[in-house]
């Protein structure tokens, strides 16, 4: 029963009314001492932290009279976070950017346009995948440097492939169809088991004591499961970039139908009880305790993959093909330079070094996160070809058919409504159709209204 | 005006921290602004908005609907937990102070021990249904069980603390009163009734305030074990409020939910105030 909300809401509400006054609420994050400059560089993935910490050691070796502070915040608060620091000038020199939150940070004048740097310093910005870079452009301002890119991948567990009689090449060649399930479902039947060893396309088979499913969907918003099955099928999430939502439309609609059937009709996927956010454990967990064969997942986490399983264990492979074809969500970070930092000249180094050849170099060799300039891409395979894992699969989806992060400002309307609606579909208990629609008409609403 | 320069420091920290930030959130109710750039005046637009908004009032439904299940339940455990301990017996300090130990621990913390132990297919509480032959719902992701374990997570919590204060209250009573009711053959459950709950009052005025407000403010238990859902079921007004300021931005017209909820706690307060005011209050102090 702590009063945690009316507390910091008071709190926020008093800097508001205090500000004119004293123009003083909370430090900024950086500090002057002894001709030191002190940047705070804030990310939110944990397993990536070490990586940026040796990049920024390397950084600091360079720049004897800068110091960083790597700040981690965890994803589900990292945009409460920003926002606040924003409204009381608390901010981060240096911090990780998301396609989803740009249009709304630079909307609100947050991040700086590079671009007269980048001249300015004759950043050569051809080294970057132009894909990616895109990303950060809108006419003729850049808000960031590629950092990293990701895609999505089938993670399976090794020795339930073996035991279903499944092999890593026919993995890679499954395909779905909403009427039969196809190639993909038939895997997943043959790796689901029951207490009593029996499939879900067997007689007897008890859906409500299943030991392993055949594999687990799991994503706040979509990108690990629905925008992919809806990629494959066709559908399109926007009529353009900072356009209309169409989520309603057939092809997605069906798209959301048949990932909830593989839950309901199939029952070859976990259900919602045990993979909504926010009680469900995480992919590499779930897939740790055995409770599921195979998940999808962005390449992001196979470092939690590494140290939740046994080495040799888990393997990677392509995504299915649906009736339109392969497709996987593709998206990249990068960081964005706080636009009222006090140390502009030293954010900018900063900004500069890590999205470096060098930086990049190092944080992709350590199998960390695949960079954003494609000629090191070698480097993050060769690192986990080293232990002992093929991660060709998530290169092979960035070179087919992929979509990139809808670009809206409605994001956080979105975000909230799918995470309301889509935990009941996955539970049975909303229609694709009616959460399909009900996301649409709020999220479209919030592009007209937002406040 | 000595007596105001004594009551000054408080008095500047009560206007400052409490009455400013209060005026602060009226007048932000009549702004729309997304915390960063410049706050636009909307007049009544934000309450207008309230009116039409169907969240909202789900909101404030299952805000009453987990006071109500919150509030019975916590009051008659703690009272017969203090009942219990108010009798000489061996151990009863350590009885005490295990009871209070939950209240003494984060409730974050408890939120997540409390997860795992709800968890379907690896929790604790659907092992021991299983044990006698009960299949457990899903609790946290079953839109009609996730508000009662939500319930009985803050009456666990919280019973031992509400217990604290009505033993303090049962030990107040003159024992004297007991042995003249003895002495004229009343029975037990008529000394209840008439002699302990009567004298109880002031104790359980002081717990029904307080508790009554905190369960209307509920906020950290949902936010760590359902963040709202399924769906709206565990969506408080509280959490309503920090949704719409921290995730949508929308901190006009949280600061509008934020002004509802304080005038529904200031109502039902002054109503147990006036329940309250009607009954005799006997002091022995």
């Amino acid at each position: 029963m702590l009063k945690l909300t009316t507390r910091r809401f008071a709190a926020t509400a008093a800097c508001a009314a205090l500000v004119g006054l004293t123009a003083a609420c909370g430090g900024s994050g950086s500090a002057k001492a002894g001709g030191t400059v002190t940047l705070t560089y804030m990310i939110w993935q944990d397993s990536e932290k070490a990586a940026y910490q040796a990049s920024i050691n390397e950084f600091e070796k360079a720049h004897p009279s800068i110091k960083v502070n790597l700040e981690l915040v965890a994803w589900a608060q990292y945009w409460s976070k920003l926002q606040t620091g924003a409204a009381s000038r608390n901010m981060p020199d240096v911090f990780w950017d998301h396609l989803a939150y740009l249009p709304q940070l630079a909307k609100e004048g947050i991040v700086t346009d590079l671009t007269s740097k980048i001249k300015a310093a004759n950043l050569d910005t051809g080294v970057y995948s132009p894909k990616l870079l895109a990303q950060w452009q809108s006419g003729t301002v850049t808000y960031g440097l590629p950092k990293d890119w990701d895609t999505i991948a089938t993670i399976y567990n090794k020795s339930m492939l073996a035991k279903a009689g499944l092999t890593a090449d026919q993995m890679n060649h499954l395909s779905w169809d909403p009427a039969t399930g196809g190639s993909f479902v038939a895997a997943l039947q043959k790796l689901t088991v029951d207490a009593n060893g029996k499939h879900p396309n067997q007689p007897g088979f008890d859906a409500k004591h299943v030991k392993t499913y055949g594999i687990a969907l799991e994503a706040p918003n979509g990108q690990q499961d629905w925008w992919d099955f809806g990629l494959q099928n066709g559908c399109k999430l926007q009529d353009k970039a900072y356009g209309k939502w169409t989520v309603n439309t057939p092809a997605c609609v069906q798209a959301i139908q048949f990932e909830q059937d593989l839950r309901d009709k199939w029952h070859v996927a976990a259900p919602g009880s045990e993979t909504n956010t926010p009680n469900a454990a995480s992919l590499p967990q779930i897939l740790a305790k055995g409770d599921a064969a195979t998940t999808f997942d962005g390449d992001w986490d196979l470092t939690s993959f590494e140290s939740a399983m046994p080495a040799g264990s888990w393997g990677v492979s392509a995504l299915p093909s649906g009736p339109a074809g392969t497709g996987t969500v593709f998206n990249g970070l990068s960081d964005a330079v706080y636009a009222h930092t006090k140390h502009p000249a030293e954010a900018w180094e900063l900004e500069q070094w890590l999205a470096s050849p060098a930086s990049e170099k190092l944080v992709a060799d350590s199998g960390t996160v695949w960079p954003g300039i494609p000629t090191l891409n070698d480097g993050f395979a060769a690192a986990w070809k080293a232990k002992g894992v093929d991660v060709t699969a998530f290169r092979t989806g960035s070179e087919g058919t992929t979509m990139g992060y809808p670009l809206t400002t409605s994001n956080t309307t979105f975000n909230t409504i799918v995470l309301q609606d889509f935990n009941q579909v996955w539970l049975g208990q909303m229609t694709p159709q009616a959460a399909a629609d009900d996301v649409n008409s709020k999220s479209n609403a919030a592009i007209t209204s937002d406040n | 005006m000595e007596a105001y320069l004594l009551i000054g420091p408080s008095l500047a920290g009560f206007l400052l921290f409490l009455v400013v930030p209060i005026i602060g959130v009226f007048a932000l109710s009549l702004f729309s602004w997304d915390l960063v750039g410049t706050p636009q005046f909307v007049g009544l637009a934000n309450y207008r908005r309230l009116a039409g908004d169907g969240a909202a009032w789900t909101a404030v439904g299952n805000t009453v609907y987990y006071v109500a299940l919150n509030i019975p339940a916590q009051t008659v455990l703690a009272l017969l937990l203090a009942l219990a301990l108010n009798r000489k017996m061996r151990g009863g300090k350590v009885f005490r102070v295990l009871f209070v130990l939950p209240w003494m621990a984060m409730p974050v913390a408890l939120g997540i021990i409390w997860t795992w132990a709800f968890d379907p297919r690896h929790g604790a509480v659907n092992h021991l249904l299983s044990l006698v032959g009960i299949a457990g719902p899903n609790w946290l992701t079953s839109t009609t069980w996730a508000m009662p374990v939500i319930a009985s997570v803050n009456v666990w919590q919280y019973t031992g603390y509400t217990m604290l204060f009505l033993l303090a209250g049962l030990q107040a009573i003159p024992e004297q009163i007991y042995e003249a009711a003895a002495v004229d053959g009343v029975s037990a459950v008529q000394r209840f009734f008439k002699i302990t709950l009567p004298l109880l009052r002031p104790s359980m005025f002081f717990v029904l305030i307080t508790n009554v407000i905190g369960s209307f403010q509920l906020f950290d238990t949902v936010f760590v074990m359902t963040q709202g859902g399924p769906g709206t079921s565990t969506t408080t007004l509280n959490y309503y409020i920090y949704q719409q300021a921290f995730q949508l931005f929308h901190a006009g017209y949280a600061a509008t939910l934020a002004i509802v909820l304080f005038a529904m706690i200031l109502l039902v307060t002054a109503g147990q105030f006036l329940y309250f005011r009607k009954r005799t209050v006997y002091d022995f102090s």
